[in-house]
């Protein structure tokens, strides 16, 4: 469990990226983290490994304050996967970037290529296992950038802009991974400006504007027409399908799923 | 009013930056005629005067620019070296016989002391003349002004990027460190630990580097980077009669004094 109490972040330059946010995330939290530039999101989920302290305030991770403890312990609980792959692909091969992270936090011989096989299974790069990352696409190599957070197998996993440069099935196949862990009752995250994405894959979702949380509620919540005029206030625009259902007079359809319902039952 | 460049009859201030005070206000390149000379006089010449000369410009034009706090980093920066100049002149000075005090298996010498005195000084004022440079001159506003004065497109594009790598190096090995960290590599622990890291920190730095280059190359291209007509700037640069003058005369003052100091015409204290 993630729990930030009161925690500010002033960087040196003085900008307040954290202001005063409370949150609490239990295990096994679908949470997606949206807003607009420079509202904090990325600052915030920085706190939860430690890369980033509170200025003021703190954040229990598992009951435990991550101010007193490192980076390398805490990667064991929360894995961060960052938006620009090619700031952390160095090895030689696919494989073996994989097995970074795994091998940091002390797997070795068959546990260690069981987490790296099961990852690149789950993002689908098992036959380019041996290609240099570099020889990869943008997509693949973000999604090898996953694989290589998801083979930490932490209990927490926190992904930033997991869909951009992703095509349909890219974006699919993360809308998968996301279910995958789930299932398993690990704790998602999410930061993401795909509000199909927010709304199909998660059970919640966090609104951030000016370092501060805004709204916090499920998709249907959050995306309701009530709220819209909040979301314009941080340049979030709601799902189409939440758009047609106002529309429609169908009331809150975040998800494609949720308008045909609606669509369905008021035809019936 | 019409801008005498661009034709344009309104340019806001963020375009201008009006510059705050009267240093900061000269021309690049007499700032960077001030700046090399300074950092030239301190370094070429022997003794203890051309150093000391060098930092009274420096301080007076720190003083006149406002640095203040700024300026301490640049100042901190120099120590290390500072230092180990100190010691290793001080007590392993070669011929040096006159012994001040003994430390163990080493003697500290006058005459170490005083090379290393004054080979403190040079590189002081030749580090904090340039420092001052840098301070108060955006670099877009130098390569402009060479750009004008006759500096190929293409050499002040090479003089440019490699200013602006060591920045953006600096953001960029932040972002990979915390990529890095984030999949537990210990940057705080064991030197062996440490030396690990090495391979996984410096890797996506320089291929990040490598693939910037090109892209960037591409972005020029894309925006006529090497169509031949000749390029209008935003913001003038103040230029005059004075400084002008003021250049020459420096830069030659300087050229005499080194030249004569060689040749052995002129003996500084």
């Amino acid at each position: 469990m993630i729990d930030v109490q009161g925690v500010s972040h002033v960087y040196p330059d003085g900008t307040r990226a954290l202001d005063r946010v409370d949150l609490l995330i239990p295990d096994g939290d679908r949470l997606a983290i949206i807003g607009q530039n420079g509202s904090g999101k990325s600052t915030l989920v920085r706190h939860f490994n430690g890369l980033l302290r509170p200025t003021e305030g703190r954040v229990l991770l598992d009951g435990r304050p991550t101010a007193d403890r490192r980076v390398a312990a805490l990667a064991a609980r929360v894995g961060l996967a960052f938006q620009d792959p090619d700031r952390q692909i160095f090895a030689g091969r696919v494989r073996t970037e994989v097995a970074f992270g795994p091998r940091n936090l002390g797997l070795r011989g068959a546990a260690l290529e069981t987490a790296v096989s099961g990852a690149l299974a789950s993002v689908g790069l098992v036959e380019q296992a041996e290609r240099n990352p570099y020889d990869l696409g943008f997509s693949s190599r973000k999604l090898l950038a996953l694989a290589s957070v998801l083979a930490m197998g932490t209990p927490t996993v926190v992904f930033d802009e997991p869909t951009t440069g992703q095509d349909l099935r890219g974006a699919e196949r993360i809308q998968a991974i996301v279910a995958e862990l789930a299932a398993a009752g690990r704790t998602v995250i999410a930061i993401s400006h795909d509000m199909r994405f927010v709304a199909e894959s998660f059970a919640r979702v966090v609104v951030m504007r000016a370092g501060r949380v805004i709204l916090d509620g499920t998709p249907a919540e959050v995306f309701a027409e009530a709220n819209w005029e909040e979301l314009a206030g941080t340049y979030v625009e709601p799902p189409l399908a939440a758009r047609i259902g106002a529309r429609l007079g169908l009331g809150s359809t975040p998800t494609d799923g949720a308008l045909i319902e609606a669509l369905v039952g008021r035809s019936a | 009013m019409l801008h005498a460049e661009t034709n344009l009859t309104s340019v806001p201030d963020y375009v201008l930056r009006p510059p705050a005070g009267f240093y900061r206000a000269l021309n690049p390149a007499t700032k960077l005629v001030i700046a090399l000379c300074t950092a030239a006089l301190a370094f070429v010449l022997r003794g203890w005067l051309a150093p000391i000369l060098a930092l009274v410009v420096v301080g007076a034009t720190v003083a006149r620019a406002r640095l203040g706090r700024a300026f301490l980093p640049f100042v901190l920066a120099t120590l290390p070296l500072l230092v180990s100049i100190v010691l290793i002149n001080t007590f392993l000075y070669p011929g040096a016989t006159d012994t001040l005090f003994v430390v163990g298996p080493f003697r500290a010498t006058g005459s170490g002391l005083t090379v290393a005195g004054q080979a403190s000084l040079r590189i002081l004022a030749f580090a904090l003349s340039v420092a001052v440079f840098a301070l108060t001159t955006p670099t877009d506003d130098l390569l402009a002004d060479l750009e004008r004065r006759g500096l190929g497109r293409r050499a002040s594009f090479v003089v440019g990027a490699a200013i602006q790598t060591i920045p953006r190096l600096a953001a960029r090995a932040g972002e990979v460190a915390d990529s890095q960290r984030a999949r537990a590599l210990d940057t705080q622990g064991s030197p062996w630990r440490r030396i690990r890291g090495i391979v996984p920190l410096a890797g996506p730095m320089i291929s990040g580097a490598l693939s910037e280059v090109e892209e960037r190359t591409m972005a020029l291209e894309a925006r006529a980077f090497s169509a031949p007509a000749r390029r209008a700037t935003l913001r003038p640069m103040p230029d005059d009669q004075a400084q002008r003058v003021g250049r020459w005369l420096f830069g030659l003052a300087t050229v005499v004094l080194i030249v004569a100091t060689i040749t052995g015409r002129l003996a500084l204290p």
